[in-house]
């Protein structure tokens, strides 16, 4: 793969840049290639056409610009998940980090660079920008998993590095755009250390900058991967799993599929034949997702064919499975039905399990929730003994008061609906109050205890609602 | 012990494709136990056995989340599928449709309705697995984790497993809801006669949707029993199930061979 010829170019060219000091350099040499950015700009549509196995490192920003055109796989990648793992917490570390490294990056930066073949100067194009698939593993869930970022042994904060890269790479590119990259990168500087938090918490709204911002996300985690950079195989990129303890070989490309995405795949397949007819490299062509690999497309056309061909097999297998003697004998109930009852039976059950699976899961939400916020309640109580007890509390607790309040009745509608007797929900109730109160007076907060009080009357008082309010409720909110 | 023999058994009940998929919740229980008595053991260390812990639980939470992006995509190209196969069958035997029969499309829809009913169900039951998984499981060893070495492992972890791809059942949750509207519109509840179904072809269906229809009843049980009383209740324990038609669904175990407690 080009990678190797690309990347012994980088090293020679990195070390000339060495010199130059991170910070200040990167205003300026950014301003370097801005005349040539305009020229090769326009050659990123085609890149992307190019087939992934030829990928290398990423153009980050590339794809941050290009980002928009996949916005309905993109936007559904973040908004369904937003892979947290341990990673985070190195990035949110890392931000800050940044900014008082600046010369150990100067010293790195020659291996840094090196995984960072971005310039393809003017022979390779970058078939498949890496970010993107980072940012398409978000479909998995993965944040971290990007090798060809750590292609070289640094624990430091990456994406400084990842930035400092950028800049050396579009020294050497004479052909690519880089304005608006640079843009980008800029108040993606600025913003790096800001936006990090909010990244951590909600997922991006804000796809352009951020993309760029997570572009750098360094992927430290995964020191393991490092030897295995080299081999093109996408599959590297696609690790899905935040929570590996990044020493899982990411041999497993894992992509969350989407209804849209997979309605894309049927057009594409539509368009070459039909599912026999069509390969893998032709549906990926043509569906031109960024971050979509050949194992990807090809597994995927398997399950398709599959499906298509034994349409009944398919959803049958499991359950022919289960016919057995012991099977037949408790039929009677059902065929004593007639299939249309049977099967409305069966549809109302499913759909019984469906309500309370929903229901459940909210609680177990809303109760995390309230976990992590008291949490955070008692943190700051702690932090706020220490200093004046009155004025540090009293303006948070009316706020915190007001928010627990407004989680609260959320929660415990749902709860009421689910509380069959007010004993036990009472019970429930004083429990938690009391482990509340127990736990705030170790904290020596009497705030503390009052607002724990107010949240288990706020949920005392509302579980007198009404079941069918609340049943009503969660149909709603469903 | 209680909980992990309910476990134990819904697993059984469950498709047996999926059998092993579940959380090893008595390997963890182990584990725990293990940790608690290393920590008189000063060579082992508890950070030692801390992150054996905390390793196979994120092996644990790969593995379900391979499995259940498997099966999600899986039922995203199904769901495709038989949204096709309904407007095909409407199209050409329908009462507009190129070649309309009524015989072909009644019997057609019969199909596509075991079909999709068996579809639903299956949607349903891998949301289950999510669930099962993650509160049966997760939630409760990391508990007794925390309860046996004091230490505070379970708030961040779960943080981080809801973070999950397994645990995000979203999209699965809304196939399911849409499965039921083209389930409603395409069968719109009425008294169809159904004397002209063969009766092996119906006895055959039933059967067939029998593993899951029974899957599913089992499910709604275990919820229940799991939710009715925990010797432990905290501020994090979900309160009592209110499962309306309880009764009913306790009828369908009257011939249930295995018995559910």
């Amino acid at each position: 793969m080009e990678a190797r010829p690309a990347l012994s170019i980088q090293r020679s060219g990195a070390s000339q840049l060495s010199n130059l000091g991170v910070s200040g350099g990167l205003s300026s040499s950014l301003s370097i290639p801005s005349t040539h950015l305009e020229g090769t700009y326009q050659k990123l549509p085609d890149i992307q056409q190019v087939p992934s196995e030829r990928e290398l490192t990423t153009r980050p920003q590339v794809h941050a610009t290009r980002v928009p055109t996949n916005n309905g796989v993109v936007g559904h990648i973040f908004s369904s998940s937003s892979g947290l793992s341990s990673d985070l917490h190195y990035s949110s570390v890392l931000p800050n980090e940044k900014h008082s490294r600046n010369s150990p990056f100067i010293s790195q930066s020659p291996a840094d660079t090196a995984s960072l073949p971005l310039s393809q100067s003017s022979s390779s194009l970058l078939p498949q920008p890496t970010i993107p698939s980072c940012c398409n593993k978000e479909n998995s869930g993965s944040w971290c998993t990007d090798p060809d970022f750590l292609d070289f042994p640094v624990s430091t904060p990456v994406q400084s590095g990842q930035v400092e890269n950028i800049q050396r790479s579009e020294d050497f590119s004479k052909q690519n755009d880089w304005q608006e990259w640079a843009d980008q990168l800029i108040t993606c500087d600025d913003a790096l250390t800001s936006n990090w938090n909010e990244l951590l918490v909600d997922n991006v709204t804000n796809l352009e900058p951020k993309m760029a911002c997570q572009v750098a996300k360094p992927c430290t985690t995964m020191p393991t991967q490092n030897q295995q950079l080299p081999s093109p195989s996408v599959e590297n990129l696609r690790v899905v799993n935040p929570s590996s303890s990044a020493n899982n070989a990411p041999a497993k490309p894992r992509m969350r599929w989407t209804p849209e995405l997979h309605e894309a795949f049927v057009e594409a397949v539509n368009q070459l034949g039909g599912s026999e007819r069509a390969t893998p490299k032709g549906v990926l062509k043509l569906m031109k997702v960024d971050g979509l690999t050949i194992y990807h497309v090809k597994s995927h056309l398997q399950k398709y064919r599959t499906a298509r061909y034994r349409p009944e097999s398919s959803e049958g297998s499991s359950e022919k499975k289960l016919t057995s003697m012991e099977e037949i004998s408790s039929l009677d109930l059902k065929t004593g039905m007639g299939i249309t009852e049977a099967l409305r039976l069966q549809m109302e059950v499913q759909k019984r399990l469906h309500e309370q699976l929903e229901i459940q899961r909210n609680l177990q939400l809303r109760i995390e929730e309230q976990g992590r916020y008291l949490q955070m309640m008692f943190e700051k109580q702690k932090s706020g003994l220490d200093k004046l007890k009155v004025s540090s509390s009293n303006p948070e607790n009316p706020a915190a008061t007001s928010d627990a309040t407004k989680e609260a009745p959320t929660k415990s509608e749902l709860e009421s609906s689910q509380r069959d007797h007010l004993d036990s929900g009472t019970g429930t109730v004083n429990n938690a109050k009391s482990m509340l109160e127990r736990s705030s007076r170790e904290m020596g907060g009497e705030d503390m205890a009052t607002e724990a009080g107010d949240l288990e009357k706020t949920k005392a008082r509302v579980s007198e609602t009404s079941p069918e309010l609340a049943a009503k409720r969660s149909r709603i909110e469903e | 012990m209680k909980f992990g023999k309910r476990l134990k058994q819904q697993i059984e009940e469950s498709l047996p494709a999926w059998r092993d998929k579940f959380l090893s919740y008595k390997e963890l229980k182990k584990l725990v136990r293990l940790i608690s008595s290393a920590e008189s053991c000063v060579e082992y260390g508890k950070a030692d056995v801390e992150a054996e812990f905390v390793h196979l639980l994120n092996n644990e939470i790969d593995k379900f989340n391979v499995f259940f992006m498997e099966q999600e995509e899986d039922f995203i190209i199904r769901h495709k599928e038989l949204q096709q196969r309904i407007k095909r069958v409407i199209e050409t035997w329908g009462p507009n449709g190129t070649k309309p029969s009524e015989a072909e499309y009644k019997d057609e829809m019969a199909k596509i309705r075991k079909d999709i009913v068996n579809f639903h169900g299956e949607m349903v039951l891998l949301v289950n697995y999510s669930n099962i998984n993650y509160t049966g499981s997760l939630a409760k060893i990391l508990k007794k984790y925390d309860k046996r070495t004091g230490g505070l492992l379970r708030l961040p972890f779960i943080q981080k497993v809801l973070q999950q791809p397994f645990f995000i059942t979203d999209l699965v949750s809304k196939l399911v809801k849409e499965c039921e509207n083209t389930i409603d519109e395409v069968f719109p509840v009425e008294q169809e006669d159904e004397e002209e179904i063969v009766k092996e072809q119906r006895e055959a269906i039933t059967v067939a949707g029998k593993g899951i229809f029974r899957n599913t009843v089992a499910a709604l049980l275990s919820m229940q029993e799991i939710r009715r009383g925990s010797s432990t209740y905290g501020h994090f324990s979900l309160p009592p199930m209110d499962l309306p038609d309880s009764d009913l669904i306790h009828s369908f175990q009257l011939n249930s061979p295995i018995p559910i407690v």
